[in-house]
C-alpha cells in the first residue's frame, strides 16, 4: 500500500481546516473556541483563548478592525456574527492580569526596534520572547503611536499605559526623543544584529518583502503602514508579529521561507454547507458593549463551521467520531506497525465500503477507495483478522459448491417468446443472498424471463465473489472473476440478468466484458408477470442499494416497478446516489454487529414510512431492525404483504438449506432431472434444537450442518464427555479451521442440542 | 486460559469412563503457541474446554492473536 500517497489523500480532508474567520484573520486567532466559551458566559476562559494568538489583547480587543467579519460565513443568514463586539466583552469581562514570569536570559542578539507604535510594540514583545535584547526607539517623549489617536474612541487611556508600563517593565529598553533617519538607520544596523523599522513613514520607497518583511537582503525589516500601506491595526500587529519571526531566523541564519506558507490572510480550504439553516439576526447591544447576556447570545449565533459532512451522514464514521484525515493516519500508524497490536482492525473492519463519504464529500474524498486498498494490503501481509470474513467466506464458498451453483440453458420444455434454440442469448444470475432469502421468487422470475425476453434464457446460480472483494481477498476475487468468465464464454457470451446489486457492482468493476441487465429494468421495460396492483394509497420510501447509488436505471426501474403496482414513492432525504448502506455492506455485518445495528437504526429513524428495497440483505437487515419493509419482489410476487412487511430472515442454516433446495427443486421441475440426492443430505439423527440455542447458532455463526457432523462424530466414534448428574453429553469436533462443541442430550430416538459453541484455538491432544 | 481446578467438574470422558484430570496442554493460534492447564481424559487425552472458557478468556486471546 502507497502510505505517501495516503497520507496525501489525507491533507485533502478539510476537516482540520481553519473557518473563513480565523485564516482571514492575520493573526489566526481561534474564533470558533472564543465564541463557544463566550457562548457558555466563561469570559475569562474566552479572553484566554484571545490572548493566545492576539498580541496585547487588551489593545487590539477593543480597536480591532475585525476583517473576520467580512467573510463570516452567517453573513447572508442574519448578518455575520459581531465578532469584534464580542471581543470588547471578553476584555470588559475576561480580563486578568497575567502571571509574572520569569525573564528569560537575552543571549540571542540584539535588535533595534524603531517605532513604538502597534507594529513595533509586537515586534518588540515577540523578540524580547524570543531572547533577544531588544531597544526601541521612538521620535516622541512616549511610546503608543498612532494608538492614541484611539483613546476615547473604543480604547481607554489606562489601559493603553498599562500595556506599554507592562512592555517596559519586560526589560526592553527604550530610547525616546530620538528620531531615526536614513543616516542613523545606516549606524544602528552596525551596531545591532538586526533592525525592525515601524514608523508609519519613510523618506524613501523601501523594497520590503510581503512574506518576510525583509528590506532586500538587508539586516532591516520593516512592518506596519510601511509594508501594509493602510491603518489597518490588526494587519499592523501582523506584520510585526510576522516579521520578528524572520529576524529570529535572519540572526540564527535559518530558512527565512520554510513553512510559512499560511503566515498573514489566508483563504481557507474549508467550505461548509448552509443548507438548511435559519437566518438569525445579530443581538442589538443595549449599552456601549454588549452585557454579558447579549454577549453569550450573540456568541450562539456563529455556526462554528467545520466540514462534518460525510461524519453526519455516515453511521460508521460517526460511530467512531473520526474524521477521514484522522482515519487516514490511523491506516498509515496501522500499516507501519511491525511488532504491536493493530488497534484500527476493528474499526477498518467496520466500514460498509458503501461510498457515501465520496458522494458527501466537497473534496471527493473515497474512504470506500482507502478501506478496500488496506483491508487488500492486511491480507497480503497476513495482517487480516480471520474471524472477521471467515464466515462469509465459506458462505461463498457454499455458494459456488455443488450444492447450490449451477449452470443450465433453458429447456425445450418451456416455451419463449421465440422458438426454442440453442442459443443462450441471456443468462439469469439471481446471486447468492437473493435466493437464500426468497428461494420462493426464483422459479417464478425465471418463467416470467423464459416468457418475455426474445431468446434463449439460461440461468447460473453462484455468489459473484462480492464478500472476497469486500474482505480484501483478491486472490479469491479472481478466482471467482474466471469461473464466471469461462462460464459466460462456454454459454457463448449471453447477457447476464442481474438482480443483486452487489452483482451488478462486481460486474462493473471486474467483468467489463460482460453486458448485464437488471432484472428491474426487465420488469420495468416489459410490464409485471401479475396483477398485484395495490387498490389502497400506500406510500413508500425507497431504500435504494448502496452497491448501485450510481445506477440511475435502477433506481427509475425500482420507482416505475412501484408505480406499476400502485404505490406512491416519497423519496428519503439520502436516496439514489445519496444512498445510506443497511449495514451488510463490507461484511460489517459479520466483523462488527453492533456497527451494523447502529447503520439500520439510523436508516430506520429516517421516516416512518414503509420502506421499499431492491436488494436481499437490505430486506432482511431492515425488518429485523423492526421496520416494515418490501422487496421489490414482494410487490411483485408476493400474496400476503401485510405478512411479509415483517417477515423474518432465515436463519443462517435455513439460507444454506434454501439455496440448496432452491436447485434441487429448479432441476426436477425445471429440466425434468433427478439430482444426487447427496445435495440433500438428511442427517441420520432426529435433531431437536430449541429456540434459545437458534439464537446461539446465529450470534455464534454455527450452521445447523456443524452440528449434525460434530453429533455423527461422538455418536459413531464415541468420543465426547459424559455427564451423568445431568445424563448430558459434549462433543467436539474441529471442521477447517474451528472446533465446535455441541452439548446435547439423548431423548428417546432422538437428540436435543442444550448448547452450542466454538472456538479458533487448536488444541494439540497428544 | 488456565483452568480453575477448584471447581467441581462433573464430567467424565464417555470413552474410557474415567475422571478428567489438569494437565498441561499444549494450544496454538496464528503465531501463537501456549502451554495451558486444561481438564483431558487422563487415558484418551481428550481435552476438556467448557463453554465459558471458550467465549471468554478463549475468545479473547484469538482476537488479541489476530490483532497482532
Amino acid at each position: 500500500m502507497d502510505l505517501d500517497k495516503l497520507l496525501e489523500k489525507s491533507e485533502g480532508c478539510i476537516y482540520d481546516e481553519p473557518p473563513a474567520c480565523t485564516s482571514c484573520c492575520p493573526v489566526h486567532m481561534d474564533i470558533i473556541s472564543f465564541v463557544s466559551e463566550m457562548e457558555k458566559g466563561e469570559f475569562d476562559k474566552a479572553y484566554k483563548i484571545m490572548e493566545k494568538r492576539v498580541p496585547f489583547a487588551r489593545i487590539i480587543g477593543s480597536i480591532c478592525d475585525h476583517p473576520c467579519e467580512e467573510v463570516c460565513v452567517r453573513s447572508d443568514l442574519g448578518g455575520a456574527v459581531k465578532i469584534s463586539e464580542l471581543e470588547k466583552a471578553a476584555v470588559s469581562y475576561g480580563f486578568s492580569p497575567p502571571k509574572k514570569t520569569i525573564p528569560i536570559p537575552k543571549k540571542k542578539g540584539r535588535v533595534a526596534v524603531i517605532g513604538g507604535g502597534i507594529s513595533g510594540m509586537t515586534a518588540a514583545f515577540d523578540l524580547d520572547k524570543k531572547g533577544y535584547e531588544v531597544t526601541m526607539y521612538d521620535k516622541s517623549n512616549r511610546l503608543g503611536g498612532k494608538l492614541r489617536s484611539y483613546v476615547g474612541r473604543g480604547l481607554k487611556k489606562e489601559v493603553l499605559e498599562e500595556e506599554l508600563q507592562a512592555l517596559v517593565k519586560l526589560g526592553i529598553n527604550v530610547v525616546l526623543n530620538t528620531p531615526v533617519d536614513k543616516k542613523r538607520l545606516e549606524q544602528l544596523t552596525g551596531e545591532y544584529d538586526a533592525v525592525y523599522l515601524g514608523t508609519g513613514v519613510w523618506e524613501e520607497e523601501l523594497p520590503i518583502h510581503p512574506q518576510t518583511f525583509q528590506v532586500e537582503d538587508t539586516s532591516v525589516f520593516a512592518g506596519g503602514k510601511l509594508a501594509n500601506r493602510n491603518g489597518s491595526v490588526i494587519l499592523s500587529a501582523s506584520s510585526g508579529k510576522r516579521a520578528a519571526t524572520s529576524i529570529d531566523r535572519y540572526i540564527k541564519r535559518i530558512s527565512m521561507y520554510a513553512s510559512r506558507e499560511r503566515e498573514g490572510s489566508f483563504e481557507t480550504p474549508l467550505r461548509y454547507e448552509t443548507d438548511g439553516i435559519k437566518p438569525v439576526r445579530a443581538v442589538k447591544k443595549t449599552s456601549d458593549i454588549y452585557n454579558e447576556d447579549e454577549a453569550a447570545r450573540e456568541a450562539g449565533r456563529c455556526l462554528k463551521c467545520r466540514c462534518r459532512k460525510c461524519i453526519e451522514a455516515c453511521s460508521h464514521l460517526s460511530g467512531f467520531d473520526i474524521s477521514p484525515k484522522s482515519y487516514m493516519r490511523q491506516i498509515n500508524q496501522s500499516e507501519r506497525i511491525i511488532l504491536g497490536t493493530h488497534y484500527a482492525n476493528k474499526m477498518i473492519n467496520s466500514c460498509t465500503m458503501c461510498g457515501l463519504c465520496e458522494e458527501e464529500c466537497f473534496k471527493g474524498i473515497s474512504m470506500k477507495d482507502v478501506i478496500q486498498e488496506t483491508r487488500e494490503s492486511m491480507v497480503e501481509r497476513g495482517k487480516m483478522p480471520v474471524s472477521a470474513h471467515d464466515f462469509a467466506l465459506k458462505d461463498m464458498k457454499f455458494s459456488n459448491s455443488k450444492r447450490f451453483s449451477m449452470v443450465r440453458k433453458q429447456p425445450e420444455g418451456i416455451k419463449g417468446p421465440c422458438q426454442f434454440t440453442e442459443k443462450t442469448e441471456y443468462l439469469f444470475y439471481p446471486g447468492c443472498q437473493l435466493p437464500a432469502s426468497y428461494p420462493e421468487y426464483i422459479e417464478g422470475i425465471y418463467k416470467y424471463l423464459v416468457s418475455n425476453m426474445k431468446g434463449g434464457v439460461g440461468i447460473y446460480l453462484g455468489c459473484c465473489g462480492a464478500p472476497a472483494d469486500w474482505a480484501g481477498r483478491q486472490d479469491l476475487m479472481q478466482e471467482s472473476v474466471e469461473k464466471i468468465k469461462k462460464t459466460w464464454e462456454d454459454m457463448g457470451r449471453p447477457v447476464f440478468i442481474l438482480a443483486c446489486s452487489s452483482c451488478c457492482g462486481i460486474f462493473e468493476k471486474y467483468l467489463p466484458e460482460i453486458t448485464f441487465v437488471s432484472l428491474w429494468k426487465v420488469f420495468a421495460q416489459n410490464g409485471l408477470p401479475q396483477n398485484k396492483k395495490t387498490s389502497g394509497n400506500y406510500v413508500l420510501s425507497v431504500h435504494d442499494a448502496c452497491a448501485t447509488r450510481h445506477n440511475k436505471e435502477i433506481h427509475d426501474s425500482i420507482r416505475k416497478i412501484a408505480a406499476l403496482s400502485g404505490y406512491t414513492i416519497q423519496e428519503l432525504k439520502y436516496s439514489r446516489e445519496k444512498t445510506k448502506c443497511c449495514g451488510y455492506g463490507g461484511l460489517v455485518y459479520y466483523a462488527n454487529s453492533e456497527q451494523s445495528e447502529d447503520f439500520v437504526k439510523h436508516r430506520i429513524e429516517e421516516s416512518d414510512n414503509d420502506l421499499l428495497v431492491y436488494c436481499a440483505m437490505c430486506k432482511d437487515l431492515l425488518v429485523d431492525g423492526g421496520k416494515r419493509t418490501f422487496h421489490i419482489l414482494d410487490l411483485i410476487f408476493g400474496d400476503d404483504l401485510e405478512g411479509i412487511a415483517l417477515r423474518k430472515m432465515p436463519t443462517l442454516s435455513d439460507r444454506h438449506r434454501n439455496r440448496a433446495q432452491l436447485k434441487v427443486r429448479l432441476l426436477r421441475e425445471i429440466w425434468g432431472e433427478q439430482p444426487d440426492m447427496g445435495l440433500e443430505k438428511q442427517s441420520d439423527y432426529k435433531i431437536t434444537i430449541p429456540e434459545n440455542v437458534i439464537r446461539l447458532m446465529e450470534d455464534r455463526y454455527i450452521l445447523m450442518e456443524d452440528i449434525e457432523k460434530v453429533i455423527d462424530n461422538a455418536q459413531k466414534r464415541s468420543k465426547r464427555f459424559f455427564n451423568p448428574s445431568e445424563a448430558s453429553y459434549l462433543a467436539r469436533l474441529r471442521i477447517d479451521n474451528v472446533t465446535y462443541w455441541v452439548k446435547y442430550e439423548e431423548k428417546g430416538e432422538g437428540i436435543l442440542v442444550k448448547s452450542v459453541y466454538s472456538h479458533r484455538m487448536e488444541i494439540v491432544e497428544e | 486460559m488456565n483452568v480453575d481446578n477448584k471447581k467441581d467438574i462433573p464430567w467424565l470422558c464417555d470413552k474410557c469412563k474415567k475422571e478428567l484430570v489438569l494437565h498441561k496442554v499444549k494450544v496454538r493460534y496464528l503465531e501463537g503457541n501456549f502451554e495451558v492447564e486444561l481438564l483431558k481424559c487422563p487415558e484418551c487425552n481428550m481435552v476438556f474446554i467448557d463453554e465459558e472458557l471458550a467465549t471468554g478468556k478463549m475468545l479473547e486471546v484469538e482476537k488479541g492473536l489476530e490483532d497482532k
